[in-house]
């Protein structure tokens, strides 16, 4: 391969100027003339019949443009994958804070003193919290009656008849687990418990929406995945798709907590008003509309030999999905891969259920579920591992799959770069060696793996312009969600046509200009898939060049090169024509040729089409067809592996967990720019530490207790190692065949794997084992007293 | 009742008619633009609304705008130099990769002003508990307090 000169180096983010400036427009900072305020009433109830609603005393309110209710809004029920959610509650509210009215005023304050005197009259209802409970068969509480009439985009297979409250049932079986159990010579059992937790994105969750003339609406938003928005709008309110414009700039962190849809309210506002309507929640609305994240009961049972070899692996897992199910049925489904796709298992058994609860409906975050399966499974292996009397890191490196074999899915490996990962990691934090007692504090060192797979059957486009002055401008409808990505795609394009990334500019997230974007930018997809179609842009343009400078040049475009926006004959460099003078009318060319570019209004446009082509898993047993999978096709895109190794000092006195230092090495293929990539890392590590030891939604009779920052802890820079103690790697030596430069997406899997270190530390510290989140200082104490 | 009062902001006296229940952080943002001030959580918890009020970093979110009669208000927006130069604490945060999202960091920023005018040359611990009233999701705060950090070396006041 060719020396890149700029893809592997640290340039300098695009966006970073004129964010310390304090200059860019957020979807919350945007004021629209005539605008209206937004606020939404929520249930008092976790579970209750509607009886009546008045809205009239608030109707009256001086600054009050519309007051609505469910019969104002469109009958359509919706929802991503099971279309049970309605637009505001219809005869039923399912959960606290379930909108059931809302208000359009001209400011924010009439629409509070608007709110508060909408009346409504409940018949309050027994609710079901406990998620164990919510999925048995015969169930004090059935959360959605009418499941059978929904509009369900899942398989039969997937749903469960004798669960009432189950709305998607994953199976994963490969061999016979009772076979393997009979089999293996240890077995380890636990149950582990995830809690529940908060986003935390520092821009809460908003919208614009603005009636056009046409009677169409144009929506700033602030969100992962654009193009479902306004497919989603247009069909939901009946207006033709090319009249929907859903526009971004840059978003204040999403993390997962931006896919589902929360437009519809502020759009019935605005159809409803003619004007148009802001909805920025508020920290205690984000924390609760805003979708929190599922929670998760997961029951282990791996089998071993004497000698450490997995014989066998059995899972249930329960997933919290609140009252609707929005985009739990696929975190439901995909955070089994985190545990079929790093281990050679000969026999498993995953059943993956996802729970109704009267408790707020979730938003999957960062992980998809995977970070959950992979503190249960991870943390399993050094229970084996100490009961076998077997190094953790032996007992994983012994069991990990290699390149080429078949996952526990059938999918053919492809790209793992664990064990260096494993390796670098353990040997740089000297996992062996415990440190030194101070006081109360007791020190431990732990490890874990995890990885993070990236979806397939997806598309994107790009497209690229060459203008007169050698710029080159890249459009994309991704979103620029603080990871980074017109940075990224900058240096590719300017890798592309060998010239500075300063030379690129970058239009991004407008469905009226920019092209489409599958699944918005999720599932860390967002450097694979796009940085495939900038480059195929790139080359279409490129394409475009070479034929018009070769006619100048006289020489057939294959045997030309571009470097700093000039074409040459690669065998005789003198042979050069600079991209700006095909702009300009050339005298020697014969008449029948057109001219190229001053004919074509002066642009040279690029564009491609990444296609991430997959295939399905069978239903019935989550397996994949075995002779596609060794053709080479694929189920997931792609999977990241990580693996994290900590420090703890644990206070024996009051149950207090630090945490020293914090390693994470990333199996990434290839740092497109390595100083974004530690910024991710370092942040995942963060979000690990958080989850690990300090949040937790805390609810009671299905009301959210802590919805805000004071009582939801996420962690600040003095709970954090310092500098020197936070240390990514960068594995590249597992490139993907199809990453652009060989880079695989990593931005979730960096999180993966704290929470079992963590907890594999803790335990090598004082010798407890917690198995539920987050490891607050009294479970620890409570943990330290039962041991003795 | 709305109240006709003047307030002096990055160095301009700005009269304005306010609500006396209104917090500056509101008349920043709605009355003056001055987005540069954020809004993460309306409760003085999460530090993107921090500004500088007679040199101390206060939330403004919690400060009411009736109350700023009288004293000396700076933003973000008012940190850059004359010809758009951008202020040492904004060119180490570019430059050591601190931004990612961006909605922290005015906050981050004016919060870090504040306690280097107070503590020119502190140590990380002290950067990290200077830091106590600014949450960050994005970053894990390392390239922030090597950012600030750095600023503190090279500023050497």
């Amino acid at each position: 391969m060719t020396e890149l000169s700029v893809v592997g180096k640290n340039v300098i983010r695009v966006d970073a100027r004129t964010k310390v400036l304090g200059k860019d427009e957020y979807c919350s900072d945007i004021k629209l003339p005539g605008m209206l305020h937004t606020k939404v009433l929520g249930s008092h109830y976790a579970h209750a019949k509607i009886l009546s609603m008045d809205t009239s005393e608030a109707q009256k309110v001086s600054g009050v443009r519309c007051v609505v209710t469910q019969k104002d809004a469109p009958k359509k029920l919706t929802g991503i994958i099971i279309k049970d959610l309605p637009i505001l509650a219809s005869g039923v509210v399912r959960y606290v804070g379930e909108p059931v009215a809302a208000v359009a005023a001209t400011t924010l304050e009439a629409a509070e003193q608007a709110m508060d005197l909408i009346k409504v009259e409940y018949e309050e209802l027994p609710a079901i919290f406990d998620v164990e409970e919510a999925a048995g068969t015969n169930p004090p509480v059935i959360i959605h009656p009418d499941f059978s009439n929904y509009r369900v985009m899942l398989p039969p297979e997937r749903l469960s008849t004798e669960r009432p409250n189950v709305f998607t049932h994953i199976k994963v079986y490969k061999g016979d687990t009772d076979k393997g159990f009979e089999e293996s010579e240890l077995i380890v059992e636990n149950r582990f418990v995830a809690p529940s937790i908060q986003h935390c994105a520092l821009e809460p969750h908003a919208v614009v929406v603005r009636p056009e003339p046409d009677g169409g609406l144009t929506l700033f938003t602030g969100k992962q995945g654009i193009s479902r928005v306004k497919e989603d709008i247009a069909a939901t309110f009946g207006i033709e798709p090319h009249k929907v414009r859903v526009k971004q700039q840059y978003v204040g962190g999403a993390f997962g907590g931006k896919v589902i849809l929360y437009e519809y309210i502020p759009t019935l506002l605005a159809l409803k008003t003619g004007r148009p309507v802001k909805w920025v929640m508020t920290r205690e609305e984000a924390s609760v509309l805003g979708g929190p994240r599922e929670g998760m009961v997961l029951i282990v049972k791996d089998g071993f030999k004497k000698d450490g070899t997995l014989v066998a692996r059995k899972m249930e897992v329960f997933v919290d999905g609140g009252a609707y199910a929005e985009n739990i049925p696929g975190i439901t489904r995909n955070c089994s891969s985190v545990a079929i796709c790093m281990y050679r298992i000969p026999h498993l058994k995953w059943d993956g259920y996802a729970v109704y609860t009267n408790t707020p409906k979730r938003s999957g975050m960062r992980g998809f579920g995977v970070n959950e399966v992979d503190y249960a499974i991870e943390s399993s292996m050094d229970i084996a591992a100490e009961k076998l009397g077997i190094d953790p890191v032996e007992l994983r490196r012994k069991n990990l799959l290699r390149e080429g074999e078949p996952m526990l899915n059938g999918e053919i490996t492809h790209s793992i770069g664990a064990a260096e990962c494993l390796d670098r990691v353990c040997e740089s934090i000297k996992l062996k060696e415990k440190g030194a007692p101070e006081g109360p504090w007791r020190k431990g060192k732990g490890l874990a793996l995890g990885n993070k797979y990236s979806t397939a059957r997806t598309h994107c486009g790009a497209r690229i312009r060459v203008t007169e002055d050698e710029r080159v401008v890249i459009y994309h409808g991704a979103d620029a969600i603080g990871q980074g990505v017109n940075t990224v795609i900058s240096q590719m394009a300017a890798e592309e046509f060998g010239i500075s990334p300063d030379k690129v500019d970058v239009v991004f997230s407008d469905t009226a200009i920019t092209p489409y974007f599958g699944n918005g930018s999720t599932s860390s997809r967002t450097t694979f898939n796009l940085g495939n179609a900038v480059r195929r842009a790139c080359d279409d343009a490129k394409r475009q060049i070479f034929q018009m400078a070769g006619w100048n040049l006289d020489a057939p475009p294959e045997i030309l090169d571009i470097r700093n926006m000039e074409v040459y004959v690669r065998t005789h460099p003198d042979r050069k024509i600079k991209v700006r003078d095909l702009f300009s009318p050339r005298q020697n060319r014969p008449p029948q040729i057109s001219s190229g570019v001053g004919d074509e209004a002066g642009e040279i446009i690029g564009k491609a089409t990444y296609r991430m082509d997959g295939i399905p898993d069978d239903p019935r047993t989550g397996q994949i067809d075995p002779v596609l999978a060794r053709q080479g096709q694929r189920f997931m895109a792609f999977y990241a592996y990580v693996a994290k190794a900590v420090e703890v000092a644990v206070n024996i006195e009051t149950g207090e967990v630090k945490v020293l230092r914090c390693y994470g090495a990333i199996d990434l293929g290839k740092a497109i720019n390595p100083k974004t990539c530690e910024q991710q890392s370092e942040g995942g590590m963060a979000m690990g530490i958080g989850s690990g030891l300090h949040e937790a939604m805390l609810m009671e009779n299905g009301r959210v207790l802590n919805p805000n920052f004071s009582d939801y802890r996420a962690p600040l820079a003095a709970q954090m190692p310092f500098n020197e103690n936070m240390k990514t790697f960068f594995v590249e030596s597992a490139p993907h065949k199809d990453g652009p430069f060989g880079a695989k997406g990593f931005s979730e899997g960096v999180v993966t794997g704290m929470e079992p270190a963590i907890a594999n530390a803790v335990h090598n510290a004082v010798g407890v084992r917690i198995k539920e989140l987050p490891i607050t200082p009294e479970k620890v104490i409570r943990a330290l007293r039962e041991r003795g | 009742m709305k109240q006709l009062i003047t307030l002096r902001i990055n160095g301009v006296d700005e009269g304005l008619y306010v609500e006396p229940w209104w917090t500056l952080s509101r008349v920043l943002r709605e009355e003056l633009n001055l987005i540069g001030t954020k809004e993460g959580c309306g409760g003085g918890h999460c530090g993107s609304c921090t500004v500088l009020i007679d040199g101390k970093a206060v939330m403004s979110c919690l400060y009411l705008a009736m109350k700023a009669r009288g004293k000396d208000i700076m933003t973000i927006e008012g940190l850059q130099g004359e010809n758009g130069a951008l202020h040492p604490l904004q060119e180490a945060f570019i430059e050591h990769f601190a931004v990612q999202c961006g909605y922290c960091i005015p906050g981050m920023i004016m919060t870090a002003k504040a306690l280097l005018a107070e503590n020119p040359n502190p140590t990380e611990e002290e950067v990290r508990a200077g830091l106590s009233g600014n949450l960050c999701r994005c970053t894990g705060y390392v390239k922030i307090v090597e950012a600030i950090l750095s600023s503190a070396e090279k500023k050497g006041n």
